[in-house]
């Protein structure tokens, strides 16, 4: 494509320059101070970090909901993928831009429709009131079901969208032929679906965890100064207290837990088949 | 009738609102090989795919061996398909493809290996065993798809052109052995091709479908000599069909006498079956190719394009000669409009 490999290069340099000082430099240097003390190098950051019953607690509590929405997001995006490559042209169309369409809307609006939901006087409360099944309203605002709702509804499309561009890449014909061999539906999905989606479920199941990890707004609509993950602590730490050491530390624990989601999907995925 | 085997009762097959096959009947016995012949788009696939359980019929039953499977799953069918588009499976290997149906039905490792291995051999891709189907090519990938349907040994077994890309040696090879297995196991088949003479050659009887009906169905022998329809001939070799006028034949260009009165409504001939050199119509050649053992000629006549073999000996005929011919009532084929 080009004469040489100098002329390549010389394309992706404006990106690289801007990464490099808008980007990886400010970051560098956020980070560092994770592993700064004022003797030098060291690892007291995350000492202290972990110590604390608090911050274990968060850090547990994000990487549960983590897990459990992306978890969540690949059991019903797969059953909506299958669903949606199935779908005549044209109802398919109009299904996937339905999926899409979320995506286009501010997660701020999406999460204060939440609000509407199961708030207090929210459409949930006024039923459970209503049928008489409770006397007053009860707490889902600032409860982990809330904010793991919320995330669930705020990531799905990421994991659908993975799903379905995965699964038209199935040739056609080729689960019919594993029915015909005697494959059960759980069989088909199993030695079939999930062997040849499983780029797919990498990148959805990425993009989900980290998405799930790195949101702000809606872990603090949702969950407030209740449910705290590291997201909404780590904003707590710079903003509230002025605590840099514990942010660059929170912020390191996120990017690794990124990195490990990647490479544990990776393994699961390669293991299987 | 007591060896009916599979039985399709008014199957009326769909898709949304398209009907590709309208309430077809159709009874295959046990043992019999089956060739469905007909244009592309006819219902052959859509056919196969209902009676292998991956398409539910609007309406009519199917039943296999005195049981109703209408309404049973596909993979509890025992029904062996090979899809036209070989459907193998990317992720796996040559031998895991062949082995799928096997593992599923929990067999024994050593009972697996032996059969998928004399599977595969049976298909002459024996040493293959690694491949990935990407890595073979079209003629190997579909006796790869032959062998996975061949190794669970289905009651019966429905090709979907199994044969299609594969050169003319490998064709015959495939297609004797396919008899081979098929006289060995007993196994029904239904058997779809494009190809005239690979089911003159290969089926007991013959079932030719024109836009989801039967038109024709009958031995290779009933249907090459009696065609019933003017598709029927025309999909048997009769290349010159023409409407009966009292004495005469005509067309939309013109008309011809026969000199004798038929009483069908429609007659055809073979080029064989067409006198050239003498007789009483006249025409002029407007092409001439060497076949081998005989010419074929086309003749431009008063029936626009008439097509003729003529014996290798007799005088070659040159492009813009004036040619006689005579279209015989001995080797007309009365057909019904
Ligand atoms: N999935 C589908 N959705 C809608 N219509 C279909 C579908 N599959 C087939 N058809 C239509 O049904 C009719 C029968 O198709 P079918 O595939 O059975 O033809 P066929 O005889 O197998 O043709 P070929 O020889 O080309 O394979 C055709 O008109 C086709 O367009
Ligand atoms: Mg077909």
């Amino acid at each position: 494509m080009f004469r040489n490999r100098r002329e390549g290069l010389a394309l992706a340099l404006p990106a690289a320059i801007f990464s490099t000082l808008l980007f990886l430099v400010p970051v560098a240097i956020l980070l560092s101070e994770a592993f700064r003390s004022d003797t030098g190098f060291s690892l007291q950051g995350y000492v202290d970090f972990f110590a604390s019953p608090l911050n274990r607690s968060v850090f547990l509590r994000t990487l549960k909901l983590g897990v459990l929405v992306a978890g969540s997001a690949a059991i019903i995006g797969y059953a909506a993928a299958f669903c949606i490559v199935n779908l005549p042209g044209k109802a398919r169309g109009t299904v996937f831009g339905m999926v899409v369409l979320p995506l286009m809307i501010s997660p701020v609006a999406r999460t204060y429709a939440w609000i509407v939901i199961l708030g207090r006087t929210g459409i949930v409360n006024d039923a459970i009131v209503g049928l008489g099944l409770s006397a007053s309203p009860i707490r889902l605002l600032f409860t982990e079901t809330a904010v793991f709702l919320g995330l669930l509804q705020l990531f799905l499309p990421l994991m659908i969208i993975s799903l379905v561009s995965a699964m038209e890449n199935i040739p056609r014909d080729v689960i019919p032929a594993a029915r015909v061999l005697g494959a059960s539906w759980l069989n088909v999905f199993f030695k079939v679906i999930l062997p040849l989606t499983k780029e797919g479920l990498v990148i959805g199941g990425t993009l989900v965890f980290t998405g799930a990890l790195t949101a702000y707004i809606t872990p603090a609509i949702l969950g407030g100064s209740k449910v705290l993950m590291l997201e909404t602590l780590l904003y707590q730490k710079v903003n509230v207290s002025n605590d840099f050491v514990s942010a660059s530390v929170i912020a390191m624990i996120l990017i690794a837990m990124s990195f490990a989601a990647n490479l544990v999907l990776k393994r699961i995925a390669t293991a299987r088949s | 009738m007591s060896d009916t085997f599979v039985q399709l009762t008014d199957l009326t097959l769909t898709y949304g609102k398209n009907i590709a096959v309208p309430a077809l009947n159709l009874s295959i016995r046990e043992g019999e090989l089956i060739a469905l012949l007909g244009p592309s788009g006819c219902g052959k696939t859509t056919t196969m795919r209902a009676i292998a359980g991956l398409l539910a019929p609007a309406s009519g039953s199917i039943h296999i061996d005195g049981r109703d499977v209408t309404r049973l799953a596909a993979n509890k069918r025992g029904i062996g398909l090979v899809f036209q588009s070989y459907a193998l499976f990317p992720h796996l290997n040559a031998f895991e493809n062949v082995a799928f149906g096997l593992r599923l039905q929990k067999l024994p490792e050593a009972e697996i290996k032996s059969r998928t291995e004399q599977g595969m051999a049976t298909v002459g891709l024996s040493g293959f065993e690694g491949r990935k189907p990407a890595e073979m090519s079209g003629g190997q990938q579909q006796r790869l798809a032959l062998a996975r349907s061949l190794v669970m040994r289905p009651k019966v077994l429905l090709l979907d052109e199994p044969l299609s890309n594969l050169d003319a040696r490998l064709r015959l090879e495939m297609r004797t052995e396919l008899q081979r297995v098929q006289k060995e196991t007993g196994v029904t088949m239904v058997f779809v091709t494009h190809d005239q003479a690979e089911a003159l050659a290969l089926a007991d009887r013959i079932v030719l479908m024109q836009q989801g009906k039967i038109e024709q169905l009958g031995t290779p022998a009933q249907l090459y000599a009696q065609p019933e329809t003017a598709f029927a001939a025309e999909f048997m070799g009769f290349e010159n069909i023409f409407k009966v006028a009292g004495d005469s034949v005509q067309n939309d260009h013109g008309s011809l006498p026969l000199g004798y009165r038929p009483d069908s409504a429609i007659l055809a001939w073979r080029p064989d079956g067409v006198r050239v050199g003498q007789g009483p119509h006249q025409g002029r050649v407007t092409a001439c190719s060497f076949a081998g053992g005989h010419r074929e000629y086309v003749i431009d006549s008063a029936l626009g394009p008439v097509k003729a073999n003529a014996d290798i000996a007799l005088p070659e005929a040159q492009i813009g000669d004036s040619l006689s011919f005579d279209l015989p009532q001995a080797t007309a084929r009365p057909l019904r409009a």
